[in-house]
């Protein structure tokens, strides 16, 4: 597991490879706060972009215990833990997007 | 004496002698180390592959000392060194000296959980392996009791020195508290707890280090679970289906946060009656190696009722420790068992590159 650009990289143990840009995880934060609030506006387009949050990236990660993964964004936020199921539900390669379409 | 025995007349009468679980000779299982003949002592040096227990290794001396003596070698002396049944690499920065992290868990309370946790690291230890015992069940804290307890932590420069007693460091709430007081504490609490006896307790080098949880799926188990990759966990239930239905509660949870469930173990498995022999199965028997089967997990032994683990565990003296007694019998099988599963446990545990 490593960063790579804008991405966050997991190769997994059965050798499937997973690249998530930043944005897309942050967006799909599994915590309670984030699961409840409505979907904001990119705030990139407020009246003072000088005072926008910059671009997102995380500052660490750390592994919890040997399930999952919790990211420190640089927005400050960190109350996610992403299990290592749900990251791989999540993997947007081709692949696994056109796996999930079928099942949908 | 008319022929001088020279080390290849012993090498060659040790192929008699049989490895009674591997069913071969031990000159082809290559446990043979060493064979010095001198004319008037012979040593024989066997190293085994795999920790037996101490009755195996006894009756493997004896079956070669025969053997020896058969050709007329003199004097003989039969060395069986066992190899520290170590477990693979170590996984966490707040322990960096221990090697294997064993959860022993169940699903309810009363199943003898500190007590098998307590017995098992006795056992690991006397297998020859280095073992800390790490007391979670900050409300109903019993391993003190039941390994002595007469000591007290220390703190030596900023960090927590664990008692030793019978040879294995010890932690627990029951140190920090007065008999008379309880612990009322919401979950942050018994996270920061979690994580001092982790991080602030100074375990050194250990193979091994068992973790006596409290019953149920709570915040100590999960505090526990995320704190550090832990190498697996042992359920410990008893024969019921009642208690084996709660059990299927505690491997579900291990299988979520993904850690291995290293196997259970069937305690109370059933009684042998002191006064007529009738082995009289209490809460039926076999229920857990039934369950172990069904949902493809390890099984790991089973230890009878008697009430002389009873008495011993009131005295702080585990059973374990007992020379020629079944019961420290029964715990070393169920050790080795879970040395073994610890062995090919340690994989695939998840790294930051």
């Amino acid at each position: 597991m490593h960063g790579e650009g804008d991405d966050l990289v997991i190769e997994w143990a059965d050798g499937h490879r997973s690249a998530y840009s930043y944005q897309y995880l942050r967006d799909r934060c599994p915590c309670a706060t984030c699961l409840d609030k409505e979907p904001e506006p990119p705030s990139e387009t407020g009246p003072l972009p000088m005072f926008g949050a910059g671009k997102l990236k995380p500052i660490k990660a750390e592994i919890v215990g040997r399930y999952a993964l919790q990211i420190f964004w640089s927005d400050g936020h960190s109350a996610g833990i992403y299990t290592f199921d749900y990251l791989r539900d999540l993997c947007p390669c081709d692949d696994c997007e056109a796996a999930r379409e079928k099942v949908m | 004496m008319s022929k001088r025995i020279s080390p290849q007349d012993v090498l060659e009468a040790l192929k008699g002698v049989e490895d009674a679980a591997q069913r071969k000779d031990i000159v082809s299982l290559g446990y043979v180390k060493n064979v010095e003949v001198s004319s008037d002592r012979t040593v024989i040096v066997i190293e085994l592959k795999a920790a037996g227990s101490p009755k195996a290794n006894s009756q493997l001396a004896a079956a070669i000392r025969k053997a020896a003596e058969a050709i007329g070698a003199p004097k003989v002396e039969v060395e069986i060194a066992t190899p520290s049944a170590a477990p693979p690499g170590s996984q966490s920065k707040l322990i960096p000296g221990v090697k294997a992290t064993i959860a022993v868990a169940s699903g309810k309370g009363g199943v003898g959980k500190s007590t098998v946790a307590a017995n098992l690291a006795v056992a690991l230890h006397r297998q020859g392996a280095k073992v800390g015992l790490m007391d979670t069940d900050v409300y109903g804290p019993s391993v003190p009791a039941l390994m002595g307890g007469k000591q007290e932590p220390r703190v030596i420069e900023g960090k927590l020195e664990p008692p030793v007693e019978w040879g294995i460091k010890i932690i627990s709430m029951g140190y920090f508290l007065p008999r008379d007081e309880a612990v009322i504490w919401r979950g942050p609490m018994l996270h920061k707890t979690v994580q001092q006896f982790l991080g602030e307790v100074n375990w050194g080098e250990l193979d091994y280090l068992v973790m006596d949880l409290p019953p149920g799926t709570g915040d100590i188990q999960l505090s526990l679970s995320q704190t550090i990759p832990l190498t697996g966990a042992v359920i410990v239930s008893t024969p019921q289906d009642l208690a084996l239905d709660v059990a299927w509660k505690a491997i579900a949870m291990f299988r979520k946060l993904n850690i291995p469930i290293l196997g259970i173990v069937e305690n109370m498995s059933y009684y042998v009656c002191p006064h007529c022999g009738v082995r009289e199965e209490i809460f039926g028997h076999g229920g857990a190696k039934e369950a172990a089967d069904r949902l493809g997990i390890p099984f790991l032994g089973e230890i009878p009722l008697d009430p002389k683990i009873r008495v011993q565990s009131d005295a702080g003296r585990p059973v374990a420790l007992d020379l020629n007694s079944p019961l420290a019998d029964a715990y070393l099988a169920v050790a080795k068992a879970l040395a073994e599963q610890v062995s090919h446990a340690g994989e695939h545990i998840p790294q930051i590159i």
